[in-house]
């Protein structure tokens, strides 16, 4: 018996752990995750990184979708929220990648919100 | 990403030893081995394909949740599938390949009712009810070769324990203990283990906000059965399966919770290519429906995301076989 309530405890704080709360680097900054590398920030060139603090205000990335016969470059203008946290991923929409607002529900699931697609997706050959 | 669909599984009780449903027209096949004496008309191999063609017909990877109705002179037999599942693609950070998993409880039922004649000439009635039961996990990648087209190949293992119950109306049979009777009996059970190769062409477009999306799916399906009670079940088989799926999804004005719903219409057809049309009564299916859905887009445990759950109903039909479908689905 009490093995077992050990385990659902155990089981609890696993599952409470799952989906943290996005921590900002400072007031007046946002947050992005990509699953895909961020090349540009804002017209210059950036080492791909895969998540970053953003001034809040408006930002433009760009962020590359591989394929085995084409790169697709990518770029998201928006106005990003000071204290919000964003998410880049790939959704089968008209473009390849997908931006999201990514919102904390609660300790077992996250929502993506208000999706926005990338003003063009630049098609380049590998 | 995508989650598999769900849908109901019937449980009935099962018993029996041994089975199998065969008959192909009112001939009858050349057999290897009688089971029973005086029933020469099911033989072993009947036995053994007609119980691994039922759990490959249920278990499969692709698979949908369905009712299925076979009726004709010599054959009456209702079949449901469904299975709760999910399968995901996973990104690898630096590598242009994708991960694929994908873990499912599968199940189904079947009563099958056969007529056979028996070695003297007069009619058995044959009633066979069939439970499988069982646990998916699929493993593997995706290459996206461009936007539109990505080949997806993936292992899946399955674990599932088989019941059957079997009943013989019209034949005389006596036991090991000496009872005879008119209407013997059986049940048994079995556990089959099961690796699936499968490979999946995926292709989507846009038009507007419409999308199109077809799958080509095949799956080389190996099978291994244990029983305890029926040695005859206590066996292999190599078998193989194509599916063919396309869907149309638009926008509509509905909105719940600030996402909108979609409608969709699908058209699929599968053909189970190397089971013996006779072994479940049907050797191929075409389904076609529709439904709407619900753009919900959360992501459980921040590490998978579920964009779709929706409702959806559709009409089966195949060669000798009819049916329906309705459930949820999710993806």
């Amino acid at each position: 018996m009490n093995e077992r309530i050990i385990f659902y405890i155990c089981c609890c704080i696993f599952l409470s752990a799952c989906v943290q709360a996005p921590v900002f680097k400072e007031e007046g900054y946002a947050l992005i995750r990509s699953n895909y590398p961020i090349v540009s920030l804002n017209g210059a060139e950036i080492e791909p990184a895969y998540d970053m603090d953003l001034e809040a205000g408006e930002n433009t990335l760009v962020i590359v979708y591989n394929s085995y016969q084409y790169d697709y470059f990518c770029t998201f203008t928006w106005a990003a929220v000071s204290g919000a946290a964003y998410e880049v991923t790939d959704h089968e929409k008209s473009y390849p990648l997908t931006l999201y607002r990514w919102v904390r529900k609660n300790s077992l699931w996250a929502i993506r919100l208000d999706p926005l697609d990338p003003l063009q997706c630049t098609q380049k050959p590998r | 990403m995508s989650l598999q669909k769900s849908s109901t599984i019937k449980l009935p009780h099962f018993k029996s030893f041994l089975l199998l449903l065969f008959i192909s027209t009112s001939a009858v096949k050349v057999q290897a081995e009688t089971i029973l004496p005086g029933l020469s008309v099911l033989s072993e191999t009947d036995i053994r394909e007609s119980a691994i063609a039922f759990v490959n017909m249920s278990t499969s990877p692709g698979l949908e949740g369905a009712t299925l109705t076979v009726d004709n002179k010599e054959r009456h037999s209702e079949q449901i599938r469904g299975s709760f599942g999910f399968s995901a693609e996973v990104t690898l950070k630096d590598h242009i390949f994708n991960g694929y998993w994908g873990l499912a409880v599968v199940g189904g039922s079947l009563d099958d009712e056969l007529k056979l004649i028996s070695d003297s000439g007069e009619q058995v009635n044959l009633d066979v009810s069939r439970n499988v039961l069982g646990l998916r996990g699929s493993l593997g990648l995706s290459f996206p070769v461009d936007q539109h087209f990505k080949l997806r190949p993936y292992l899946s293992l399955a674990v599932t324990d088989l019941k059957t119950e079997t009943v013989i109306d019209g034949l005389t049979y006596t036991d090991p203990s000496g009872n005879t009777t008119t209407t013997p009996s059986f049940r048994t059970s079995a556990q089959l283990a099961s690796a699936i190769g499968s490979l999946d062409a995926l292709y989507s477009r846009w038009y507007g906000d419409n999308k199109l999306e077809l799958t080509a799916q095949y799956n080389l399906i190996y099978t291994d059965a244990f029983s305890e009670d029926n040695p005859v079940l206590s066996t292999y088989d190599l078998n193989h399966t194509v599916q063919l799926r396309s869907r149309y999804t638009g926008p509509t004005a509905l909105v719940s919770a600030g996402r909108p719903w979609r409608w969709q219409a699908y058209a699929n057809y599968v053909n189970f290519i190397s089971h013996d049309k006779a072994s479940l009564g049907y050797q191929s299916l075409v389904d076609f429906g529709g439904g709407l859905e619900w753009e919900m887009n959360i992501k459980p445990l921040d590490w998978f995301g579920w964009q779709m759950l929706g409702i959806r109903a559709g009409l089966i039909y195949g060669d000798n076989v009819e049916g329906y479908k309705f459930g949820l689905t999710a993806r």
